[in-house]
């Protein structure tokens, strides 16, 4: 096909060098990562790509939870409780830290004892808030006594926040994270890669099937999609965007897999900035967005529609996304009620650091100047964003996707930057806080979220939907992310 | 010369000084806090609050900017508030990538626009001339990170000669890293390859009309002596200078390839550091660029009175 006679040997060398990474052990894997990590410390950061690589395969927590959602024991085979209040947990025997040491009691009371301790600066000290005690009853068994009934108490056992490390690692954790993980960190090359590899001694016989794992830290989508096409590397978890897929489906040597994640993308309102202080105008705005259109429109038609904020992995999932359908004539009738006839001008600040946000903002903005509301754009850099809109509220309108699962606290917070602020929504979040029966706690679940569609605080768009890339024969990988983490312990080559 | 390069040398620090201060203002008056891009929307106000405190960033401005040139005056340039490292090691790892990036992007610029621009200025109004000239416009048309996807589909993904991307690090040889750095190397180097290739010829097209020139034919000195010895030397003072000031920019635009091609260089660094305003980490790679910039500046000056006897530093 092609005759390059003179290049022959410059190719055969070329093809000797590359030989290199083509004839490694087939069980390693190389995986782009859109985003460096900003620190490997799962108790020091939330950030979402440090949690990807750490969460589940270096550290991991006494309850885990699965590829289905469920919570499940983990480093505690197996916990009890009769109340409610006092949760015994029974620690696996014979794990092993990556440093050797047997995982003990000593170990869990420290660091939840550390996660509590204002002076650490753990991200998410409120997850422990409702912890009394902590008794070390043996090596093997531990005692939590809450000072209240926590219906979330396991699931915040299981959160990222809340990996048991070894306590001589503490002071490494952000650059050397120690764990019981089924991957050890053998090197993190700031700007390039981390590479993990297989924990010998991991406690899950069997597990992990690859020797190696390379994440490499390519930032440009479009160089990643040629990372991959040149064989490079050999998936790509997150960083590829909706119209890669058509392309890859029809390519033999990759497979796509499309599932669903716990971001939910919303169109965010300023609940205590005029027009938005009005329920009428909030609910117009639902009422004049054509959702399966935004989908289509920015998203390629990848993404599941939402009415509301519980995502479709919660348990208490139900699908209200036909709640407010699209229906610009009543749109505009309430905006006209609420004194808008001629309807009014908005800001919409989005961060082009997520693609969608932007692709969404265009579509709505389009959409809603059917209804008169006259979108502007203003594209702004991520630290702003925080700054201005999520710390300040400092906005009209935003787009983000919120990826952390039960989220819904947030809007039981009125200093959050919806600023949404209902007494009767707060009195039903916290009743849901402290009632652990399934079936009363589902209800509650259900009311909370008939009082969001009512309320319309923001206009929940879409699930952004989990779009990863690999080459055929990698198997293993979970197709739902009920959380942000991304488990590579059961993944293997078959070929 | 002694007198003269005091005075460079004064100048040297006054750039770097108010490059500093520059950079430190910019920083801070820009909205955005680090410890906000640490903790991320996942966490809380009240999370990016302590460690705000934690990181000393709620003290004034004024008192950081001592407390950090007391420390840059010792040589310590701080520690990166993103990734908890020290300055100077996280700017010296990732050296070996773009000093290399940068003197082969240089290699190939010089190689490639003197002879193309002699050539074009011999050819002058004939179809050499043209045809190079066509060739450098698109060169200056194309900008560097399209090239480099170009570059990457061609020889990465077609052909397969190289990696698309990636450093494959100096440990492993010298090819291995050469070849990582070829495709981002070209691709960087493409538009100042294309500016340069004017620049010469526009200066040898100065110096052919020269009278000494005229002489020198007329005296029959051969054709090769003429534009080697007389030609060329003579057009190398704007030539040089243009080159000079281009190696600077060849340093700026690093960083779109450095991205283009995931390469872990300082360019990447920069733009990570401003995008989590990690101020120390803004200011070091700053300092070191700037300085790299006035050392150029002033080589070139030197460079000056090798090529040209006349000019004096007094």
């Amino acid at each position: 096909m092609r005759s390059f006679g003179k290049l022959l040997p410059l190719a055969a060398l070329s093809v000797c060098l590359l030989a290199f990474p083509a004839a490694a052990p087939a069980q390693n894997l190389v995986v782009q990562l859109a985003t460096e990590p900003p620190g490997l410390d799962l108790t020091a950061t939330p950030a979402s790509a440090t949690a990807g690589v750490v969460f589940y395969n270096v550290q991991e927590s006494l309850v885990k939870v699965d590829r289905h959602g469920k919570l499940v024991p983990w480093l505690a085979e197996r916990w009890h409780t009769s109340d409610n209040k006092n949760y015994t947990f029974f620690l696996k025997r014979g794990v092993r830290f990556h440093n050797g040491r047997e995982m003990k009691a000593a170990d869990v009371k420290f660091v939840i004892d550390r996660a509590m301790n204002p002076e650490t600066k753990h991200p998410y000290p409120q997850y422990y808030a409702a912890i009394g005690d902590i008794v070390v009853k043996d090596d093997y068994t531990i005692t939590f006594a809450l000072k209240s009934t926590t219906a979330n108490f396991l699931l915040n056992m299981a959160r990222q926040g809340s990996v048991i490390y070894p306590r001589e690692a503490v002071d490494t954790m952000k650059s050397e994270p120690i764990g019981t993980g089924p991957y050890k960190l053998a090197e993190w090359v700031r700007g390039d890669r981390i590479v993990l590899v297989k924990n010998p001694d991991y406690h899950v016989k069997g597990l992990p099937k690859l020797d190696r794992v390379t994440y490499r830290f390519i930032p440009d989508p479009n160089a990643a999609l040629a990372a991959l096409k040149a064989g490079d590397i050999d998936a790509a978890m997150f960083g590829l965007g909706p119209e890669h897929v058509p392309e890859l489906q029809k390519d033999p040597r990759f497979q796509v897999i499309i599932g669903e994640t716990t971001n939910d993308v919303i169109l965010s309102m300023n609940n205590s900035r005029k027009p938005y202080t009005d329920v009428r105008v909030r609910r117009a705005v639902t009422l004049g967005i054509n959702k399966p259109e935004v989908v289509k429109g920015a998203m390629f038609g990848l993404g599941r529609v939402i009415g509301t904020n519980v995502d479709p992995l919660n348990p208490y999932f139900v699908d209200m996304s036909n709640a407010m359908p699209y229906d610009p004539a009543k749109a505009k009738k309430l905006l006209a009620e609420a004194g808008y006839p001629n309807g009014f001008e908005a800001v919409l600040r989005v961060a082009p650091q997520y693609y969608y946000t932007v692709r969404t903002g265009e579509v709505l903005a389009d959409q809603l100047q059917k209804i008169g509301v006259k979108v502007k754009i203003e594209q702004i850099e991520w630290s702003q964003w925080l700054s201005r809109v999520w710390k300040d509220a400092e906005y009209d309108l935003t787009i983000i996707g919120h990826a952390e699962a039960w989220d819904i606290a947030n809007y039981a917070n009125p200093k959050y930057y919806f600023r949404y602020d209902s007494a009767e929504f707060q009195k039903l979040f916290q009743e849901s806080e402290v009632t652990v029966d399934d079936k009363a706690r589902r209800d509650l679940y259900l009311r909370m979220q008939k009082k969001l569609v009512e309320d319309a605080p923001v206009v929940w768009l879409y699930i952004h939907p989990r779009l990863a890339v690999t080459k055929k024969g990698l198997q293993g990988l979970w197709k739902d992310l009920p959380l942000p983490a991304s488990d590579l312990s059961e993944v293997a080559w078959t070929k | 010369m002694r007198r003269y390069i005091a005075r460079r040398a004064a100048a040297f620090v006054a750039t770097l000084f108010f490059v500093s201060a520059l950079v430190f203002v910019v920083v801070r008056v820009l909205p955005g806090d680090p410890a906000l891009v640490i903790i991320g929307p996942e966490g809380s106000p009240e999370a990016a609050a302590r460690l705000r405190e934690a990181l000393g960033l709620n003290r004034p401005i004024l008192v950081q900017y001592a407390e950090w040139l007391a420390q840059a005056l010792r040589g310590d340039l701080g520690v990166s508030l993103q990734y908890d490292v020290p300055v100077g090691r996280l700017i010296l790892s990732r050296l070996p990538v773009t000093l290399p990036l940068t003197l082969m992007a240089a290699v190939l610029m010089a190689a490639a626009a003197l002879p193309l621009g002699l050539y074009a200025a011999r050819r002058h109004r004939r179809a050499g001339d043209y045809l190079a000239m066509a060739v450098s416009q698109i060169g200056i048309a194309i900008p560097g990170f399209w090239a480099g996807l170009l570059l990457i589909l061609l020889f990465s993904v077609r052909l397969g000669w190289v990696q698309s991307g990636g450093f494959a690090g100096w440990s492993s040889g010298l090819w291995p890293g050469v070849r990582s750095l070829l495709l981002p190397a070209v691709a960087l180097g493409l538009f100042q390859t294309a500016v340069l290739v004017r620049a010469t010829r526009s200066s040898v097209l100065d110096v052919l009309r020269e009278d000494y020139i005229r002489t020198a034919r007329a005296k029959g000195v051969s054709e090769l002596s003429v534009i080697g010895k007389h030609t060329l030397r003579n057009a190398l003072i704007p030539i040089v200078t243009v080159a000079g000031i281009q190696l600077g920019q060849l340093m700026a635009g690093a960083i779109i390839l450095e991205s283009v091609f995931a390469l872990p260089g300082l360019g990447r660094l920069a733009l990570g550091a401003i995008a989590a305003r990690d101020l120390p980490v803004v200011q070091g790679v700053t300092l070191f660029v700037a300085s790299s910039i006035v050392l150029i500046n002033f080589a070139v000056d030197l460079l000056y009175v090798v090529l040209d006897p006349r000019i004096r530093y007094e």
